[in-house]
């Protein structure tokens, strides 16, 4: 079991840095877990995509800005509105559709960001070794601890309203300590072998050992682990959004549970209530399964690792 | 190194993790756009006030000074005043702090007892349509959407049924009411706590459910295993005995690990369903821009973390005696 699993693990770094990504998504699709996950995502990709159909058919499709000037108050879905329309007017259907593109941009993004923060970090921590890993390793663990939304919250207090991309920012921040982790892990192997010797001893900086030897192995296992990150960062981008502190100017799914929230209608209007929460789960129910079926394919043992979101 | 050094080196750390804290937070309030004066000082307090205001957290000071002076007030308790409540923090932290212990621990202790219990059905009958079942229950469940789920469990449990209470934890009737005795009183808190607790708790079984089966299957594949098929032990006192406790050590691992998300699922809850407790008061706090409340709550839930990992910790040593330190 362990061996087929490290010919996997070898199989698919050959392919990711030979840039083949056709044939490890081929590699995914045969996992069931991995193939409901994608089938999910694409489905969410359609949708971001659509969302700019809506406004072009009808400026009251906007979903933020366009009112149905026939309606002023909550109604039920109709022929003209697919999933009704909030309090004033606007469509629920096209806010849905904004609301998955919102969530890519969040998620795909703060997981970026978090991973080439927690890749230059772990890699530096692990090469060094000595006090700057000890440090470094610490303030990790310490982050991990930390209740990432009760902190960005906080900030938000402090520093007035945040625009999605400093709350993307702050998400990101906070997520870098698991994949720090990882990441420091694989280099304290790596540091062992003798290319990194050779390189040293052809007078190559550290800077340059890192960014040119160390870097290129420890990539695809770092793209693998941005996948828990999207979910944990959509996660806090829509709670922040449910509970009053997303950017105002965005509609996204935790701001249609907002509204729907605060304004009283949630007994009232199921179809309001139901569609955002569903979109919701499920794109971090894809997320997650592709994260599993991705793990699975990796070594088991780095589940513990990754889980904790 | 036995355990009681363990013991000791685990506390100075959380003591010394809690002063960086400590620290970093009174840099951000020192460095954040608007003056300290603003944030500490009540805005409505006549001049006389704000000026003892001032005196009293040392604001007019040299910032080393402050930050001692921030240091000594937080350990003899003075938190200053909120500004929403207009009362002392410390009395609000005091009145909220257990109800958010008793959600917390609850929550957790039932979540992980339910994850170990359904793991260990669902590794025993690996393959089996029972266990395909549980483990897609417990990925939707791990990944639901929590304020949503709440929102859903009050409106089918509160509103359409009205088998439990919308919000809130106690009946003020009730309690107002000199004849009501403690059992009753007791039966009131826990028919409140019901739905938030449900709802924690079918968030929080997922996980611990998929990590027990896991390391159950792990288990399950040791030589010890096999030694004692052969000598003839059931296949209960197997599956009770030698494996489960084993395969639940990962668990309280993924407990300690989990216990800041937890915490952010907590308040939220707290929120929803109008419990009082701090992770609401922080919310509320934070809405409000009552700084000196917002602080005092964030710090206390973070000694709340800080000690349920301790304890966690703690507990770990004594489940699994192999461990030296």
């Amino acid at each position: 079991m362990t061996k087929k699993n490290n010919n996997y693990l070898k199989d698919i770094m050959e392919r990711l840095k030979s840039g083949m990504f056709f044939q490890y998504l081929v590699f995914l699709w045969k996992n069931p877990i991995g193939k409901c996950g994608v089938v999910l995502l694409i489905l969410f990709g359609v949708m971001a995509v659509a969302s700019f159909v809506p406004p072009l058919i009808d400026p009251m499709y906007h979903p933020m800005t366009g009112v149905d000037p026939d309606i002023s108050n909550v109604t039920p879905p109709g022929f003209n509105h697919w999933l009704g329309t909030d309090y004033m007017g606007r469509d629920l259907f096209s806010q849905l559709l904004t609301g998955s593109r919102v969530a890519f941009l969040v998620g795909v993004s703060a997981a970026f960001m978090s991973m080439v923060f927690g890749t230059i970090i772990g890699m530096t921590a692990g090469y060094s070794g000595k006090i700057l890993d000890t440090v470094l390793m610490r303030t990790a663990d310490m982050i991990m601890i930390m209740p990432t939304l009760l902190v960005v919250l906080l900030l938000s207090s402090l520093f007035g309203q945040l625009s999605i991309w400093t709350i993307v920012l702050l998400i990101a921040l906070f997520r870098w300590p698991g994949v720090a982790r990882v990441i420091r892990s694989q280099t304290l192997a790596l540091k062992e072998r003798p290319f990194i010797d050779a390189a040293r001893i052809s007078g190559a900086s550290s800077v340059r050992i890192l960014f040119k030897h160390i870097a290129p192995n420890v990539l695809p296992m770092a793209l693998l682990f941005m996948t828990f990150r999207v979910t944990s960062a959509i996660i806090i981008e829509a709670v922040l959004a449910f509970l009053g502190f997303g950017d105002p100017g965005t509609v996204s799914w935790g701001m249609m549970l907002q509204w729907v929230w605060k304004t009283g209608n949630m007994f009232q209007a199921p179809y309001w209530l139901f569609p955002p929460g569903i979109c919701i789960s499920l794109i971090t129910l894809s997320f997650y399964m592709i994260g599993r079926a991705m793990e699975d394919m990796l070594d088991p043992r780095l589940r513990k690792e990754g889980i904790q979101d | 190194m036995d355990i009681k050094s363990f013991f000791i080196k685990r506390s100075v750390e959380i003591i010394v993790i809690f002063f960086i804290m400590m620290t970093i937070l009174f840099l951000l309030f020192h460095f954040a756009p608007g003056d300290p004066v603003s944030m500490m000082v009540d805005p409505s307090m006549t001049s006389e006030d704000a000026q003892y205001m001032i005196s009293q957290l040392g604001l007019d000071k040299p910032l080393l000074t402050q930050y001692l002076v921030y240091l000594k007030n937080f350990f003899q308790g003075n938190l200053g005043n909120s500004f929403y409540y207009g009362e002392p923090v410390i009395g609000i932290i005091g009145n909220r702090l257990p109800n958010t212990i008793l959600l917390f621990t609850t929550s957790i202790i039932i979540s992980a007892f339910a994850g170990v219990f359904l793991g260990k059905i669902a590794a025993w009958h690996k393959g089996e349509k029972i266990d395909t079942f549980g483990t897609i229950a417990a990925l939707v469940c791990h990944t639901l959407f929590l304020p949503w789920t709440a929102l859903i469990i009050i409106w089918v449990f509160g509103y359409k049924t009205g088998l439990f209470p919308l919000g809130g934890m106690l009946t003020p009737e009730l309690w107002i009411n000199p004849e009501t005795n403690f059992l009753i009183k007791g039966i009131d808190i826990i028919y409140h706590m019901t739905l938030p607790l449900f709802t924690l708790c079918i968030i929080h079984f997922g996980s611990y459910m998929l990590i027990m089966r896991s390391s159950m299957l792990d288990v399950m594949g040791e030589d010890y295993i096999l030694t004692a098929k052969a000598k003839g032990v059931s296949d209960k006192c197997i599956c009770n005995h030698h494996i489960a406790p084993n395969a639940s050590l990962p668990v309280v691992t993924s407990i300690g690990l989990s216990l800041a998300f937890s915490v952010n699922g907590g308040a939220l809850t707290e929120i929803i369903f109008s419990w009082p407790g701090l992770g609401r008061e922080l919310i509320f706090a934070v809405t409000n821009n009552d700084y000196p409340l917002a602080l005092a709550s964030f710090l206390f839930i973070a000694i709340v973390v800080l000690i349920a990992n301790f304890i966690v910790d703690i507990l770990y040593t004594y489940l699994d005696p192999r461990i030296k330190y």
